[in-house]
């Protein structure tokens, strides 16, 4: 059971704008394959003139990143896309551990007094081996 | 020949086992830990893992990320061989160095594939008006641990 963290992309780019040319050829090309390709991401395609093209995903937890696409071209963009479809919305901060478990010792968690004789059968000073 | 303090070494002598008698208790132990794991007595598995030149120790619904990209989509299974130790809470397997296939069954599912933090790569040289920065993003991967099996066929 994988569910893609990404909710929906938003591209907003002009008609006109000379640096939204990527943009414009990634909606004429590409978009109908990536939208297949990934079919549990709403992609929303709104012109808008006198903007800079950008490229906004939302995710389940909330959290929004934009992108800006000027000047890129269309396998660029598609390449970010993907690279948005498979990120989830944690923050993109300094992890401390590559790794995390809900439960981590199975057998009992050592200390020092495992695997060691119980106080009982040692009594008096400490007997050295011979 | 005189016993002098270096005859025999300091440690106690260790005396060996029978073999026949050892591989008698062997072959108990084998069937004992068999039949538990044929009638399903086990709680939780772990299990120690090789994988993208480290080793985890991993149990069932936890995460680990990689440092690197793996050649899967996101939400592909992935079945991971090289086994080293497989253990619960009353017997443990370990292998030399590795266990079998036919043994052990780890499976995980991709579930994210993102970069890392901005990491700055800075070099600098007094005097010299010599100084490069450079923004480094690794590409990562994030994997779940779905199940960790074992099957009866030991010997």
């Amino acid at each position: 059971r994988y569910v893609r963290q990404l909710q929906r992309l938003q591209l907003l780019f002009s008609p006109t704008a000379a640096d939204a040319r990527g943009a414009r050829q990634f909606v004429e090309e590409a978009a109908l394959d990536f939208a297949q390709r990934h079919p549990d991401v709403v992609l929303y395609v709104s012109p808008c003139a006198g903007r800079a093209p950008r490229l906004l995903a939302e995710y389940l937890n909330g959290t929004v990143r934009e992108e800006l696409i000027a000047s890129k071209t269309s396998e660029e963009i598609v390449q970010l896309a993907t690279k948005l479809a498979g990120q989830s919305g944690l923050d993109i901060i300094r992890i401390r551990k590559p790794f995390h478990t809900d439960n981590p010792s199975i057998q009992g968690q050592w200390h020092p007094l495992t695997n060691k004789p119980s106080a009982l059968t040692v009594r008096g000073p400490r007997l050295q081996p011979q | 020949v005189a016993k002098t303090s270096l005859t025999s070494p300091p440690w106690p002598e260790a005396k060996l086992p029978d073999p026949v008698e050892e591989a008698k208790y062997h072959a108990e132990v084998v069937q004992k830990v068999n039949k538990m794991i044929a009638t399903g007595q086990y709680g939780r598995l772990f299990a120690v893992v090789h994988f993208a030149s480290k080793q985890w120790k991993i149990t069932s619904e936890d995460l680990i990320m990689m440092d690197n990209v793996l050649e899967a989509e996101c939400g592909d299974r992935i079945r991971m061989e090289k086994v080293l130790l497989v253990g619960a809470d009353d017997f443990t397997l370990i292998g030399r160095p590795l266990l079998g296939k036919n043994l052990v069954r780890v499976e995980a599912t991709v579930i994210e594939k993102t970069e890392s933090w901005p990491k700055i790569n800075m070099r600098f040289r007094k005097k010299h008006n010599y100084q490069r920065k450079k923004i480094i993003t690794n590409p990562q991967t994030v994997l779940r641990i779905n199940t960790i099996e074992i099957f009866p066929c030991l010997s």
